[in-house]
């Protein structure tokens, strides 16, 4: 989708990177309450990532023989059109989190998956964020307390042991939770999705799971640079009518 | 004399990373966490330019460059926007506004120092 034109110059003027069309389109397409899921599952066939996303939030293996286009649509049946809202919100929001830590705290960060690695099983620290408008949800980001330790010492500048205001750690690992979701809205808004987003909450926590929303899908992530594990949920209800 | 940068943020990480970014310039820092006091600290300091943030509670990013931009004495201040907010409605709202130029978060402070040594003259610290 081309931009318009005033849009465009002050894109290359302020140096602003687009949004990839692919994520853009599955975005435009979902956020249509007449969505067609033939349209739909062709989108996210054409990308093995996504396919591959799918498929494990739908639980569904491929069958020998049967096309992955044929799979998806199983899957996306199986699960209905809320589950492609998810992938279509999950991509850019695992963009904006590879994004910001690699430019921020030079991390780089891979996706993993979510039971590939070790849970966590003390207290931690939660970040929560929730989004309304055309669709409700909340975002969850779970890091261990060693973990916020380290990406506020890298945000700072300083040495790990130099940090003893538990309010820095809050206060970084909340920017930081800022900055992804601020971009993940972007895309979104600029994919027609529009959405609002809540401040940013950090806490100490000892709640290990996320529930889904009412009526909503749930997608686990997670992104691993050692020692660092991020575990990211997702929860959302498509199409609010508010 | 010493450049004056006024970073407006509500996140004390953001402006912590704004005041190491020219620790190696000749430059003061002054900082506000919010619109009001950003206005109230621009009035008080006059600023070579001012590093704003969007999103900020009391006052946000937006109503602040409003205002700047309605008072006489503080209009000419440059702007340079620091938001995580990219969307294209925001950054044609904002450029409406009257910003000198448009940052986006995540940043790195090469980055930012180029964008502010676009505005104002950046001087090293003798060593």
């Amino acid at each position: 989708m081309s931009e318009s034109p005033d849009y465009d110059k002050l894109a290359r003027q302020y140096g602003l990177a687009p949004i990839p069309e692919s994520v853009q389109r599955l975005t435009q397409i979902v956020s249509r309450q007449d969505a067609d899921l033939e349209q739909i599952a062709r989108v996210i066939a054409k990308d093995p990532a996504l396919t591959k996303r799918l498929l494990r939030v739908a639980d569904v293996e491929v069958e020998e023989g049967e096309s992955p286009a044929d799979t998806v649509q199983s899957a996306l049946m199986r699960r209905g059109m809320g589950c492609a809202l998810l992938l279509a919100m999950g991509t850019p929001l695992s963009m904006a989190l590879v994004k910001t830590f690699q430019t921020m705290l030079g991390i780089k960060l891979e996706a993993v998956s979510p039971t590939s690695v070790d849970p966590l099983d003390s207290e931690h620290l939660l970040g929560t964020i929730g989004f309304g408008g055309k669709a409700v949800g909340r975002l969850y980001l779970r890091l261990s307390l060693a973990s916020g330790k380290l990406v506020a010492s890298r945000i700072l500048g300083v040495d790990p042991k130099d940090i003893t205001d538990t309010n820095e750690v809050t206060d970084a690992v909340g920017e930081l939770l800022n900055i992804i979701t601020g971009n993940f809205k972007s895309n979104l808004c600029d994919a027609g999705l529009d959405c609002r987003i809540e401040t940013p909450q950090v806490a100490r926590s000892l709640q290990f799971y996320t529930d889904p929303i009412p009526g909503g899908g749930l997608e686990h992530m997670a992104f691993q640079a050692p020692p660092i594990t991020l575990f990211v949920d997702v929860t959302v209800n498509p199409w609010n009518d508010e | 004399m010493a450049s004056k940068i006024l970073s407006v943020d509500d996140s004390r990480t953001i402006r912590m990373i704004v005041t190491r970014a020219f620790k190696s310039y000749d430059a003061t820092i002054c900082e506000a966490g919010n619109g009001e006091e950003g206005l109230t600290v621009a009035a008080r300091e006059m600023p070579d330019v001012i590093i704003l943030d969007v999103t900020m509670p009391v006052m946000d990013g937006v109503t602040m460059l409003t205002k700047l931009k309605e008072n006489p004495l503080l209009k000419s201040i440059p702007v340079i926007m620091l938001t995580a907010e990219s969307g294209r409605e925001n950054v044609l709202h904002i450029a409406k506004l009257g910003v000198r130029d448009y940052l986006v978060k995540p940043f790195k402070e090469e980055q930012l120092i180029e964008k502010v040594s676009r505005v104002i003259q950046l001087v090293k610290k003798a060593t």
